[in-house]
């Protein structure tokens, strides 16, 4: 009679992915089941009354949905339910458990720029920015979330294997007193205080002091 | 002392949010986020210390021994803090205003809005909210 019976296994592992806080919702296909298994989402902001279905992930055979519009407030927490459906059954919807965008993103490394002088290196870390809707829509760096944000920095001497490691709050370092033509290779790492947050190292940056003139 | 509860409630945050079944309402962001207070912002961080010391940890013991200990160590550190609080208070350094006094009935409203040990636990799975908004300013 079409009438649905919810006795198909659940999804699994129903969790959010988060970075820089695209927040995406992500969950494993129910046991034992091939192909055919379609999904449907709905979110529900943190002590607010409803949940509210995402028509983009209706009837969808992936198994993840991106929710980072609709969990763009990193002042509210959320939580996402997933239901699967397969000839005329169903399973129950399966919740994630509270989700923070704040404190439950994942960071990218700092973009890293270098320039050097005869004896000094000169670098400038830019942390990425929050996810946006579109293009048009106002950036918000990371630095304006995370009011205590820092850097560490690595710098390797290539030619002795000697690496020097700076902590700092603004976005630029100058390091002096270097050696004159010789390879240097830089590499950042975003840090936060609290919450505790830390991106991995950025690829590293290799640059070579001017020679002596 | 902040960063201290941030971390021992980052462990525990998962066990204890899961004990709270109430999806639809807050104790901290309900109606209104906490984060929208931005003025008198000492005196509502004091009187929720107290709060947290006064109503909420002494009805939070679980049946596990680490969630507990775990939950004894922030009610520590939030002692030390509230110390330091009660002086600031002392010295005049922390006024109220009518927007904190408000939002500070609505959150007592909500706690007594529920059992007990409810209010507690959800009180406490929200403390993530609390330290989010302190660690703005």
């Amino acid at each position: 009679s079409g009438e649905l019976y919810c006795s198909l296994p659940n999804p699994r592992n129903v969790h959010f992915e988060s970075i820089n806080m695209k927040n995406v919702l992500h969950w494993s296909a129910p046991e034992g089941t091939a192909d055919g298994v379609l999904y449907k989402v709905k979110y529900s902001v943190y002590g607010v009354g409803k949940w509210i279905r995402k028509p983009e992930c209706k009837n969808i055979n992936r198994t993840w949905c991106d929710l980072s519009s609709e969990t763009s407030d990193y002042e509210e927490q959320y939580y996402a339910s997933v239901k699967a459906f397969l000839n005329g059954m169903c399973s129950d919807w399966v919740e994630t458990t509270r989700f923070n965008p704040l404190t439950d993103t994942k960071i990218d490394p700092p973009m890293v720029n270098v320039s050097s002088t005869e004896k000094s290196i000169s670098i400038i870390l830019t942390a990425p920015e929050k996810w946006k809707r579109s293009p048009e829509e106002e950036s918000v760096s990371l630095v304006q979330v995370y009011p205590g944000l820092q850097y560490n920095v690595s710098i390797l001497k290539k030619k002795t294997k000697k690496r020097w490691w700076f902590s700092i709050s603004n976005n630029t370092l100058v390091v002096p007193w270097l050696e004159p033509g010789t390879a240097y290779c830089v590499s950042a790492q975003i840090y936060v205080t609290t919450p505790l947050l830390h991106s991995g190292f950025s690829k590293e940056h290799c640059i070579a002091t001017l020679k002596d003139k | 002392s902040v960063t201290k509860i941030r971390s021992s409630f980052t462990t525990i945050k998962a066990n204890i949010q899961a004990r709270d079944s109430i999806r639809t309402l807050s104790i901290l962001s309900h109606p209104h986020s906490l984060h929208k207070v931005k003025v008198g912002r000492c005196c509502i961080t004091r009187q929720l210390f107290n709060f947290y010391v006064d109503k909420v940890f002494k009805h939070c013991k679980t049946e596990d021994s680490f969630v507990n200990r775990k939950i004894s160590s922030i009610a520590n550190s939030f002692l030390s803090v509230k110390r330091k609080l009660e002086q600031c208070h002392e010295q005049n350094k922390c006024l109220c205003g009518q927007e904190s006094d408000e939002k500070f009935k609505q959150i007592l409203a909500n706690y007594e809005g529920l059992n007990v040990t409810s209010a507690a636990i959800k009180s406490l799975g929200e403390l993530d909210i609390l330290l989010d908004w302190i660690e703005k300013s």
